[in-house]
């Protein structure tokens, strides 16, 4: 009987012209989104990879110079994109592509990828990710508003049960029948997400299968209980206008007001520091020690005599390597403790403000899909600071071997002698390994969880409001 | 006859709870729209305002010194400047673009070709991604969705139910009937969204923002009417209130959430952004090589400027970085100017195609008027391009001549003051997104009012 229902909604539903313009809308917007994320993901990613190439050899021919001069001179890496971007761009176009790695100073991703555009861009962006957050619902809407307020004005569901169909097995087959018609338009999307990972090079690196799949699962779960929510809405509603009504406030609430406030309230909650105040206290820091009674000269002085005492010498000039070099180090070690420690803070109220939205998803479940959909996508912040921990990590790496190489040059004064193109080749060109599925799927838990609860709280409402099914 | 419907339609909405309910919810989220942009406001005001008092304090200080002894440029120059953009001219309206394009730069001399950090604040890319809950949020996504609800049955129920019929034969001209239907369910509406306007302005504005201020109430209510005439229009095809409704949510989806991110999509790919990272990449290879060159190339440069070779032509380490700095310069302009020109050109296809939508058309003026647009924040990037230039030819000769500043240099200080646009250009950018959104409001008028004549009235009242 459920399969003999659900294969009567599914052939409904496709000889239903408002529902074949609606999907044919939304099949052409999905793939100009996806064709459109293909070309710019693969763009942005040349680009990165061509001025990655190009910063490398600026390294090497930067000249004969001195160590530490080169280590002011720095260099600059460019965050790579995840294959699934093309999925899901996240926050991408709102983080820094580029990363100034320099001696003394640990910088943040500058150049935001939204700065390079029009104010056209805060209207949103179109993903395949935003088409299935945003517009599938409504499609859902549209299928299942009228299927059994409907029936009921038309007296077909007072027919229907007088047959001694079980009000379960109708809803059961209702939902079956309008779940293969949603499966069925959204194949394709899939099918794209895994040419991207079989195409774009480096599509598997991070379990880019593994990724996928828990995006698949998300999605469905999202969208199982936005199916249960509308039939049971359909189920008690008095007339199919009455049930529209309420589907579409429930629409609206979700999709354009739930982001909004729920940001609203994370940054109430937990407010963003302001730069100035952050930078102030960076800089505090590392002048006066974390807890601020501990002046760097004192700390440097004291590790002078530390030093003097662990090689048995009474003066620096005695030392057998260039204590200038030993003091870059150390002061290095000392103000990388202070990064750890305010980036650490800021990083982590980010995330926590992060939380703060996703958890808000038991009210609307877009917030629990958007958190888990960013986050298996690779493009939300917890991979953002991944990449930026990878860059500062290069950065205190490519420091400590020019520091190192200061220390060993005895000959050449204050500062070290002048290195060349020998040891700008010891320092490895930045190579960024993302991280793998386990770490996505830490990230997306929240996400998931808020999404099984709806979709689980969404069925069980279903099926305890079919058995009151009225036919009249 | 007309003025009783009038009266009548009114008594009906009044007596609607969920009228009364979505009314009070609109009027609630204007107000936590102003509050939310007020709070923004506020920090950018205060950030603004300590750093002018900033630099106004160091220029004291400078004067103060300079009266003492004359001071060696390099040590000036190296403290550089702040330019600031002043606060928005009626930031309650929209937060536009200023919580993501910088609201103040610093210049320094010896940093004047290095493209360093663009943020001025730090913000959670979530948070910017999401954006903000503020009145142009309000007026441009829920506004229209309140009017909506409101007016979406203006005949299609009465045909349905076939009151329409008898309605008509009181000899009823159906196009007033329903634009006096219309205008009385969306009377309340209206007035809430120009009411939040003009608090917006009064409580938010600076001084003299009158001018905006009207203009922004006349692009409010253009909005409005387009919406209304939308759903006049689609009343005067459609046979039943849920279709009424699909149809007119549909149009919604498709004006205010698909046509902007289509449209950015479009010029976009039109218009395509040249790359950051490697117009940093390039920057640092030409820096490099004129690095490498720089005793060539200042030696060149007092060839060509003789008048600022000091005696001996001794080359001292600013008058080589200044040199290599301006060759940088030269060798990146071209591909710094090419952005400038794409970013102006996906602007103009903007401006060119935001009729598309009047959501899109919307969202222009008021973050125009507003003065957190795209046209603000450009001039305030030309002006700093500006003030740059008048920062190296202040201290380049000075610095080359070893020359110090003494007290009568202080008034040639270079010192940034922001100047806001005239008023004729935001004038002329807004007036014609008002103009084509009374034109579409018009059009859709007049195309209900063909559909609607009373010669039709039979096939009308079905």
């Amino acid at each position: 009987m459920i399969a003999s229902i659900a294969r009567k909604e599914f052939l409904d539903a496709w000889r239903d012209g408002r529902f074949r313009w609606a999907a044919a809308v939304m099949l052409l917007l999905l793939g100009v989104a996806l064709l459109l994320a293909w070309q710019q993901v693969e763009r942005t990613r040349a680009e990165r990879a061509a001025a990655t190439a190009m910063e490398r050899e600026n390294w090497l021919n930067q000249g004969e110079k001195n160590s530490h001069s080169a280590g002011h001179y720095g260099v600059y890496v460019f965050k790579p994109l995840p294959p699934l971007a093309v999925f899901d761009r996240g926050i991408e176009p709102f983080v820094g592509s580029t990363v100034f790695l320099e001696a003394h100073r640990q910088n943040q991703a500058a150049f935001l990828p939204a700065q390079d555009a029009t104010a056209m861009r805060r209207f949103g962006e179109l993903t395949a990710a935003t088409g299935l957050q945003l517009l599938a619902p409504l499609l859902i809407v549209l299928l299942t508003f009228g299927a059994l307020a409907g029936e009921r004005e038309r007296g077909t569901l007072r027919q229907v049960l007088s047959l001694g169909v079980r009000p379960r097995d109708l809803v059961l087959g209702k939902a079956l029948g309008l779940g293969a018609t949603l499966a069925l338009l959204l194949l394709p999307v899939a099918v794209f997400g895994a040419m991207a990972l079989t195409k774009l090079p480096g599509g598997d690196a991070g379990g880019g299968w593994m990724r996928l799949a828990w995006m698949g699962g998300a999605y469905a779960l999202y969208l199982a209980a936005i199916l249960a929510v509308c039939l049971a809405v359909s189920a008690v509603a008095s007339t199919a206008r009455a049930a529209l009504a309420t589907l579409l406030v429930c629409w609206a609430a979700n999709a354009v007001l739930a982001p909004r406030l729920a940001t609203d309230l994370a940054q109430r909650i937990l407010p963003t520091p302001k730069l100035l105040d952050f930078e102030t206290a960076m800089h505090k820091a590392v002048q006066e020690g974390i807890d601020g009674h501990n002046p760097r000269n004192e700390r440097l002085q004291a590790f002078a005599r530390e030093t003097l005492k662990k090689h048995g010498k009474t003066r620096i000039e005695e030392l057998p390597f260039n204590f200038d070099g030993l003091v870059m180090l150390e002061s290095e070690r000392m103000a990388n403790e202070v990064y750890d420690h305010h980036f650490g803070k800021l990083w982590g109220r980010l995330e926590a403000q992060d939380r703060v939205v996703t958890w808000t998803g038991l009210v609307a479940p877009l917030l629990g899909l958007r958190s888990a959909s960013m986050a298996l996508a690779g493009t939300d912040f917890t991979h953002h600071r991944h990449f930026s921990a990878a860059a500062e990590q290069h950065r205190r790496d490519f420091v400590r071997v020019l520091n190192e190489d200061m220390m060993n040059d005895t000959a050449g004064g204050h500062h070290g002698g002048t290195a060349g193109r020998e040891l700008w080749e010891k320092l490895p060109a930045f190579s960024y390994n993302p991280p793998p599925s386990a770490h996505a799927l830490r990230a997306a838990t929240p996400g998931l969880i808020v999404l099984g609860l709806w979709a689980a709280a969404a069925w069980v409402a279903l099926l305890r409001v079919v058995p009151r099914l009225k036919p009249h | 006859m007309t003025s009783q419907l009038f009266k009548l339609e009114l008594r009906l909405l009044a007596r609607e709870r969920a009228a009364w309910v979505l009314l009070a919810l609109f009027a609630g989220a204007l107000g936590y729209g102003i509050l939310n942009g007020s709070r923004a406001a506020a920090r950018r005001h205060e950030a603004a305002t300590t750093l002018i008092q900033g630099s106004d304090d160091f220029l004291g200080q400078v004067k103060q010194a300079l009266g003492q002894q004359a001071i060696d440029p390099k040590a000036l120059a190296s403290r550089g400047t702040v330019a600031v953009l002043p606060p928005a001219p009626l930031p309650l309206l929209a937060t536009g673009q200023s919580d993501l394009s910088p609201g103040h730069e610093s210049v320094v001399l010896w940093r004047l070709s290095a493209s360093g950090d663009t943020r001025s604040e730090l913000q959670n890319p979530s948070h910017l991604l999401t954006g903000r809950f503020d009145l142009a949020f309000v007026l441009v996504w829920l506004f229209p969705l309140v009017l909506l609800a409101l007016v979406y049955d203006l005949m299609a129920g009465d045909r349905e139910s076939g009151t329409l019929r008898l309605a008509l034969s009181q000899g009823i001209r159906p196009w007033s009937w329903m634009a006096r239907r219309a205008f009385a369910r969306s009377l309340h509406v209206l007035g809430l969204a120009a009411l939040a306007t003009l608090a917006a302005g009064l409580f938010g504005g600076s001084d003299g923002t009158g001018l905006r201020l009207m203009v922004a109430l006349a692009v409010v209510l253009a909005y409005g009417l387009f919406w209304i005439a939308l759903a006049v229009a689609v009343n005067a095809v459609v046979r039943s209130a849920a279709s009424a409704a699909t149809s007119l949510g549909a149009a919604w989806v498709l004006l205010v959430l698909v046509a902007p991110t289509l449209l950015n999509a479009t010029v976009e790919t039109l218009h395509p952004t040249p790359s950051r990272p490697e117009l940093v990449a390039a920057g640092r290879k030409a820096s490099g090589e004129a690095e490498k060159r720089g005793e060539e190339l200042l030696n060149s440069f007092y060839r060509d400027h003789p008048e600022l070779a000091p005696p001996g032509q001794q080359a001292d380490f600013a008058a080589q970085h200044l040199t290599v700095q301006s060759e940088v310069s030269r060798a990146v302009e071209p591909v710094r100017q090419k952005f400038d020109e794409q970013l102006a050109q996906q602007q103009a296809a903007v401006n060119r195609w935001r009729f598309v939508s009047p959501a899109i058309a919307m969202h222009e003026a008021l973050t125009d008027l507003a003065g957190a647009g795209y046209w603000r924040h450009r001039a305030f990037r030309e002006q700093v391009n500006d003030f740059k230039k008048s920062v190296a030819d202040f201290y380049t000769p000075k610095i080359h001549l070893r020359q110090a500043l003494t007290l009568a240099d202080f008034e040639r200080l270079p010192k940034f003051a922001f100047r806001e646009e005239p008023p004729a250009a935001w004038l002329n950018r807004t007036g014609t997104g008002l103009a084509g959104m009374f034109a579409l409001a018009g059009a859709l008028g007049a195309w209900a009012a063909v559909r609607l004549r009373p010669a039709k009235l039979g096939a009308l009242a079905g």
